[in-house]
């Protein structure tokens, strides 16, 4: 019989990428479902990227990452709004 | 046309170095003067802070900036404030500045702001210290930015601030951080002393386009919303809300 999930996983997740250094986002958002730890937001470096992989393995090697973050990488589109 | 350029939410790292420069490269073609609406870095060390004033140093227009929540992480801010000044950044915190743009004069007022909320679901100043402490310091930035741009005299007015001055920017965002986004009173003062152009960040889930309650344009600009190096906003000087109720200010009878 497998454990219950713990409700406030997600949670704890989501502050350890608001707090660990090497990635201090706690803007992206994370959900937990199925053995899964869903990561979206954007990140502003692709070292930050590969860092949320190193803190979920670190403290939760038992879930699958499925990251869903962007770098922030965008291009300009030469746009002006009149406001 | 004033052109002005905007972005917030860069968090620029150690890891980061010349990604912000290079998303810079259009801007003396495109815009006249750049604000940065804080979380300009990750956590606010010092070694961000002298990455993030490489990548600003001898920018082809003037930059105007406010902190944000990361820019005070490491507790760093008074420094790093230190070092944006020292590469020609003006920085806000209560304050506000004045530029002359052919011709125009463009005030601009800002500074970090706070939480606290919108009408119906704020913070009181009320109970434990603690609570107090939450609500307060909402009130007092609130109060020293709107002395701040009650002092410009100048064509066109901007506030910049980080957190959310409505809602109708934090569409997208979860309704419960709301009270964390921002507050209301940021818009009650921009509404009170008149603005052009109200200029935050913070909220990367929101939106981009909003108004406050008397119609000012307000623009999150975090740049996970713009998706996009910055955003450009032309204001019209010779039509702009902020000019017209100082007139009406000016005939109105006194006593």
């Amino acid at each position: 019989m497998s454990a219950e999930p713990d409700p406030f996983l997600a949670e704890h997740i989501h502050e350890a990428l608001g707090r660990d250094e090497r990635v201090n986002a706690p803007e992206l958002h994370v959900t937990v479902e199925h053995g899964f730890v869903h990561v979206d937001g954007v990140v502003a470096t692709e070292d930050r990227k590969r860092a949320i992989a190193d803190v979920i393995a670190e403290g939760w090697r038992e879930l699958m990452l499925d990251d869903r973050t962007t770098v922030a990488d965008f291009p300009p589109d030469g746009r002006m709004e009149v406001v | 046309m004033l052109r002005i350029a905007a972005v917030g939410d860069v968090h620029v790292g150690a890891d980061s170095v010349g990604h912000l420069r290079s998303g810079f490269a259009g801007l003396a073609d495109e815009a006249d003067v750049l604000l940065l609406a804080g979380d300009l870095t990750k956590r606010g060390e010092l070694a961000e802070g002298d990455v993030l004033a490489g990548e600003l140093r001898g920018l082809p227009v003037p930059v105007v900036a406010v902190l944000g929540n990361h820019d005070h992480e490491s507790d760093q801010q008074r420094v790093l404030t230190q070092r944006l000044l020292d590469v020609g950044v003006r920085v806000l915190e209560g304050s506000a500045t004045v530029l002359e743009i052919g011709g125009v004069r463009l005030g601009i007022a800002g500074g970090k702001g706070f939480a606290g909320g919108f009408v119906g679901a704020c913070a009181t100043a009320f109970g434990e210290r603690e609570m107090k402490v939450f609500a307060n310091a909402s009130m007092l930035t609130a109060a020293a930015m709107e002395s701040a741009l009650s002092s410009l005299d100048t064509d066109v007015r901007v506030l910049l601030t980080h957190y959310a001055p409505i809602r109708g920017t934090l569409h997208g965002e979860s309704p419960e951080l709301y009270p964390l986004l921002g507050s209301y009173l940021f818009a009650e003062l921009a509404d009170r002393s008149g603005a052009d152009l109200v200029v935050h960040g913070h909220a990367h889930d929101g939106t981009e386009k909003g108004a406050t309650p008397r119609g000012i344009p307000v623009r999150n600009v975090a740049q996970p919303v713009l998706r996009r190096p910055y955003a450009v906003y032309g204001v019209d000087p010779d039509k702009h809300p902020s000019r017209e109720a100082r007139d009406r200010r000016a005939d109105a009878p006194v006593g």
